[in-house]
């Protein structure tokens, strides 16, 4: 391990700020990087290059002329390849749409554009965000960066492996069951999923209309933080944007955690769904530092794991059968194998079926409320443990264990996994920090306060 | 919900979907149909009638063309 080469969007925002750090040069190393490492990487799927240079020197000049449009002006960055990018391919991943070129942008696109961010690329989904890391697609799987002989989770896979190897400083991934969570989590940065309607979902492809959300993913919690403040906000082209003001993410952070009171949901990750012994470690450390910083820690029961899992993917099954109903009818062989399996299941659920998963996910949202009240935020698992090798991911693993992120899916709650050091063979492991709806500011509060007062941000991967 | 799945209904739920599959794949998710039917179990709670569904919605101002 090496200490960062590669600065986060704070460092960078602060240094451009000051001119000693120009927008071209960061934008030059990050496609260098690119250049060096993606042969093995597989982050991006497409790159645009020239736009992006040309992002930083308009970026560079509006700057110098003291036109700076805030702390992401000039910084590089990468969208997932299921967000719509006008005249830029946008494939989700899939043979079904390897020609399809947007004319629009998809709100979060606009959103980061708007705030003078450089496109780097589109980066590597699972297709259309689901079904795992598939062989038979167009494009290889993404790679996990501290060793690439091992899976980074999805559907964000590309972001994920992209921001912690450094070839882009923040980036968009999205979130269906866990799809933001899960790469950041095994690839050892941070990601949130941020209150359901926070973000707008308009021109990103559907995985699941009511468990979808659009976040950031980013090295530390701080550079979620200045990503989500130009992706916040209303849009009347998503029919679940929330209309509501949009507080100051930073405003908060370095005002310390003593008093807050987090809330361990122990049997999620002890007794429904065994964690990994370095994962225990890493959420046992966790929960240690958060009560040195001045954090009372407080015991939370909920339903079992298992109910949420089923609730949420009884939902996912169904909705995304729907959204793919079409081509499921007439392009079914077109999918990659695992889509087709995933997408064969919405046979098997039954309308009322359907219905009474949502009306238990009515009842399990009021129950994490009621769980919640005088707490500030609560904390579980976000993945078993580290990376397994990516030859060796189970094809019917939402039968085989249950997910640790999925229950804040169904919740709609806002939910973040940030690094928690490393397990036995040297990967990442991380922890899930849980806020109230529309209370991304706690979150990353009690995130930043963590990660600088741990060392698990000093080290990024290196690849030989 | 019975726990296992005849040829005759998945054939009857594959048609009624549209779906075309192959043996294989048909063999495959016969095998996975206890674990639908477990997840289906757990979200059916004695809720009684009145029990509302998550999505159930209210009209806001989009709906309503007020912010056009």
């Amino acid at each position: 391990m090496a200490a960062p080469a590669i600065p986060t969007i704070a460092e960078a925002a602060k240094r451009i700020a000051a001119k000693q750090l120009s927008p071209v040069e960061l934008t030059r190393a990050c496609l260098d990087r690119v250049r060096a490492l993606d042969d093995r990487l597989h982050a991006f799927v497409h790159l645009t290059e020239e736009r992006a240079l040309a992002e930083a020197r308009e970026a560079e000049r509006a700057i110098m002329a003291g036109a700076s449009k805030g702390p992401l002006h000039g910084i590089p960055i990468g969208l997932k390849d299921i967000v719509d990018t006008k005249g830029i391919p946008t494939t989700c991943g899939s043979k079904i749409l390897q020609d399809n070129i947007p004319d629009t942008d998809a709100a979060c696109a606009e959103s980061l554009a708007e705030a003078g961010t450089v496109l780097i690329g589109k980066t590597t989904t699972h297709e259309f965000a689901d079904g795992g890391p598939s062989f038979d697609l167009p494009k290889p799987p993404a790679r996990n960066p501290w060793n690439t002989d091992h899976f980074t989770a999805g559907s964000s896979s590309g972001t994920g492996a992209a921001v912690a190897a450094g070839l882009i400083l923040g980036g968009i991934g999205t979130d269906t069951g866990g799809s933001i969570r899960g790469p950041a989590a095994l690839c050892g940065i941070a990601g949130i999923k941020p209150t359901y309607g926070l973000v707008s979902r308009a021109g990103v492809a559907p995985a699941a209309f009511s468990l979808d959300h659009i976040g950031p993913m980013a090295w530390t919690s701080e550079d979620c933080a200045l990503m989500l403040q130009a992706l916040a906000g209303y849009d009347a082209r998503d029919p679940a944007s929330a209309d509501r003001p949009v507080p100051n993410y930073t405003a908060a952070l370095g005002s310390g955690i003593k008093g807050l009171k987090v809330g361990v949901i122990h049997h999620f990750h002890e007794v429904d769904y065994k964690v990994s012994p370095g994962t225990q470690r890493g959420i046992d450390g966790t929960i240690s530092a958060l009560r040195e910083l001045g954090a009372e820690i407080r015991e939370v029961q909920l339903s079992p794991l298992q109910d949420w899992q089923a609730c949420g993917s009884l939902i996912s099954i169904t909705e995304r059968a729907s959204a793919y109903d079409e081509w499921a009818r007439t392009r079914l062989g077109d999918f990659s194998e695992r889509v087709q399996r995933r997408l064969m299941l919405g046979a098997l659920v039954s309308g009322v079926d359907y219905v009474q998963a949502v009306r238990r996910r009515r009842e399990l949202r009021a129950e994490l409320k009621a769980a919640m009240a005088g707490l500030d935020i609560v904390l579980t698992a976000a993945a078993p443990g580290e990376a397994p090798k990516i030859d060796n991911v189970p094809i019917w693993d939402v039968f085989d264990r249950p997910s640790f992120t999925i229950p804040f899916n169904v919740a709609g709650y806002p939910a973040m996994s940030i690094c928690a050091g490393y397990g036995e063979g040297g990967l990442p492991v991380a922890v899930q920090l849980v806020g109230k709806p529309f209370d991304e500011a706690t979150l990353f509060r009690v995130a930043d306060a963590f990660e600088k007062a741990t060392p698990h941000r000093n080290a990024r991967p290196v690849l030989a | 919900m019975p726990a296992d799945i005849s040829d005759q209904t998945l054939d009857f739920l594959l048609a009624r979907a549209g779906l075309d599959l192959t043996p294989a794949q048909k063999a495959e998710l016969k095998s996975v149909y206890p674990g639908i039917a477990a997840m289906a179990e757990r979200v059916r709670k004695p809720r009684g009638i009145m029990a509302e569904p998550a999505h159930a919605y209210g009209f806001n101002p989009v709906d309503l063309g007020e912010d056009l």
